[in-house]
């Protein structure tokens, strides 16, 4: 089991010799043994626990992974970078996945911690890797709003700690004795603490008032930056508050659900229109994952487990492969829309990117068109027959306008790559097919996957 | 004596607000991890527990002699501008500092009568909360930097006090991040863009 750290340490090891960026991505996919083990053999103790979830955010974290070490091979062409840098940038890559695997296989809540600090911290050399002036205004900015949600998540913790501690010790630190033993404790406690974590993975994820950061920082970085983000990061913390509320929603549902609902509602109002008025892919493309953020912890706290996980899922493969994609979109300058698509010698490349760019806003037969029919099922389902049926419905319709403006952008944004603009020639590389080949195959197994999403919770 | 020690914590905490030199503000941060140390010493002392005994001195150590004194020496090595005036003139200030300590423990009046350390938690959570506030009324990035490092003092009183000490490993690792931290600054200072 311990053989799951092996790749990202490994990574680690080598960045300080002379770099073969073939050999780094070789050593990333082999992650995917020890990923198909612990998915066969569940287990807890007092540090890991790996049940079902974990598995499964384990697994998609780790293809994320090795798309992002495959789109590092080419990353030398594309960004004026030199050989030390890409050092520096493979070894914080090392550092940053081995802390996030820590903190998704953690059942010790300070350990889920430790590795979210982890890579908050080596994130910030990473955006730094380009060497202007605007990557290290946003790694400053990075390292102070990162660490000030790290440490609000921190707070919360310790004070959901302190409210089971009388009675279960320093076994109140673990997950699985939290979620077995709800009644063991202090529900007031528990719930400042829950509310202050949450605020800390809210700040992190991107969602209102803080969510401008995020996109500036993924326009400033490198492009890998924005889908170690918004795959890997984003998993491990939407893995924590699905945790979190399990445990909340068994302590006072009502309150939960109040809190989230306003906070989500809120953000996507701002995001909706504020990816609306954006002018390039980066941003486009940050905005709209704090869009489905939103929906994914909306669905999990109204009870559709599977349409939360099966939009975590899609949203995990669509949005880095996106942001990798924009290395090749964005060749001929950054914020500019027509004409992205044409001039391709390689004809499945503006295919993929196609079917990526349509499918992220839920286009049938995309994953994410499932997930939210099911994700509203589910809103729906909980508030029937109860006196907030109609502020339930009124909720729907509301995310259904703000979900809408963002669907015409994007298909705007589609048409004007497409069609407009002159042709010019442009550069991809093998290994980006194959990243590209291999998030979309991802995607389609996802939806021959119902059966088994629908079996985790 | 423990409310003695808590009570100098926070006002060595309310004084970082009013301050607007940065050598005298890093003076306050290490005073006031002194306060900290002394209360993990004491309690630990107290409960007779080794673990939170031994964080007391780290504490000492890291944050009261080691960190205050690396921080002054970055500032001076990359010429860092020394006056640090706060956006939020001293008359608001004034205002805010006593809601912010009155709304804490109003917020927890539920728990006084089923939990015996309720007015730690108050405090430790005022305490993350004027550290926010440092955070947020200064421009400049070094005061920034000592608000964020006020942050993780309110985590520890929040963990020595409350909960009366957590994991062995858990403290560890905030040590260890607080390390990294440092470099990482280093590195920021270091290396500007062009």
């Amino acid at each position: 089991m311990y053989f799951i750290f092996l790749p990202s340490f490994l990574i680690f090891i080598l960045s300080f010799f002379k770099i073969n960026r073939i050999l780094m991505s070789v050593l990333a996919a082999g992650i995917i043994l020890p990923v198909i083990y612990i998915l066969n053999n569940p287990f807890h103790n007092e540090f890991f626990y790996a049940d079902k979830l974990g598995g499964f955010v384990l697994l998609i974290s780790s293809i994320v992974g090795i798309g992002v070490s495959l789109s590092l091979i080419s990353l030398p062409e594309r960004v004026n970078i030199d050989e030390k840098d890409i050092k520096l940038f493979y070894r914080f890559f090392g550092i940053f996945w081995f802390g996030l695997i820590i903190s998704i296989l953690a059942n010790n809540m300070g350990l889920y911690w430790i590795g979210l600090e982890f890579a908050t911290l080596s994130t910030v050399y990473m955006i730094k890797t380009k060497r202007t002036t605007a990557s290290h205004k946003e790694a400053w900015k990075y390292l102070i709003v990162g660490a000030v949600a790290i440490s609000l998540i921190l707070f919360g913790i310790i004070l959901m700690y302190s409210s089971a501690k009388a009675n279960l010790g320093e076994n109140a630190m673990n997950f699985y004795v939290l979620m077995k033993r709800t009644d063991k404790i202090n529900p007031f406690l528990f719930e400042i603490g829950f509310l202050i974590a949450s605020v800390g993975m809210f700040v992190k994820m991107g969602f209102f008032p803080m969510n401008l950061w995020l996109s500036d920082i993924e326009r400033a970085a490198v492009y890998p930056v924005g889908a170690l983000f918004s795959g890997i990061l984003e998993s491990a913390i939407i893995l924590g508050f699905f945790r979190f509320s399990k445990i909340e929603y068994m302590i006072n549902y009502s309150h939960l659900i109040t809190f989230v609902y306003a906070y989500s509602i809120f953000t996507l109002f701002m995001v909706s229109f504020l990816l609306f008025r954006s002018k390039d892919y980066m941003r486009m493309f940050s905005l709209s994952g704090i869009e489905h953020m939103t929906l994914i912890s909306l669905f999990w706290v109204s009870g559709g487990f599977f349409a939360a996980l099966l939009h975590f899922a899609a949203h995990a493969f669509f949005k880095p492969a996106l942001f990798l994609s924009s290395g090749m979109l964005e060749q001929k300058g950054k914020y500019i829309f027509k004409g992205t698509l044409k001039g391709y010698k390689n004809k499945i490349v503006p295919l993929l990117i196609s079917l990526l760019l349509l499918g992220v806003i839920s286009l049938p037969p995309s994953p994410m068109f499932f997930s939210e029919i099911f994700g509203f099922k589910a809103m729906i389902d909980i508030s029937k027959g109860s006196s907030y049926f109609m502020w339930m419905i009124s909720a729907v319709f509301l995310i259904l306008i703000f979900l809408s403006v963002i669907f015409y952008k994007f298909v705007r944004v589609y048409q004007e790559a497409l069609y407009e603009g002159e042709e010019k020639e442009k550069k991809v590389y093998k290994s980006e097919i194959l990243m590209l080949i291999m998030f979309v195959v991802s995607l389609f197994s996802l939806l021959f996957g119902f059966d088994y999403i629908k079996g985790i919770i | 004596m423990i409310n003695l020690l808590m009570g100098f914590f926070i006002a060595t905490l309310i004084t970082e607000l009013f301050t607007t030199r940065l050598f005298r503000l890093i003076m306050w941060y290490s005073l006031n991890s002194l306060f900290l140390g002394l209360i993990a010493i004491y309690n630990g002392y107290l409960i007779n527990d080794k673990a939170m005994f031994i964080t007391g001195i780290i504490t000492l150590l890291v944050k009261f002699i080691a960190i205050p004194y690396i921080l002054k020496y970055f500032f001076l090595k990359f010429n860092i501008s020394r006056n640090i005036k706060p956006g939020l003139s001293i008359q608001y200030a004034v205002i805010i500092v006593p809601i912010v300590l009155v709304f804490t423990f109003y917020l927890i009046t539920p728990l006084f009568a089923d939990f015996i350390h309720s007015n730690y938690v108050a405090l430790s959570i005022s305490a993350l909360m004027l550290s926010l506030l440092l955070m947020i009324e200064h421009k400049n990035i070094a005061a920034k930097i000592i608000g964020f490092l006020s942050i993780e003092n309110s985590l520890f009183l929040l963990g020595i006090s409350a909960t009366e000490g957590m994991p062995m490993l858990v403290e560890l690792g905030i040590f260890v991040d607080l390390l990294m931290l440092i470099v990482i600054i280093n590195i920021l200072f270091k290396y500007q863009g062009e």
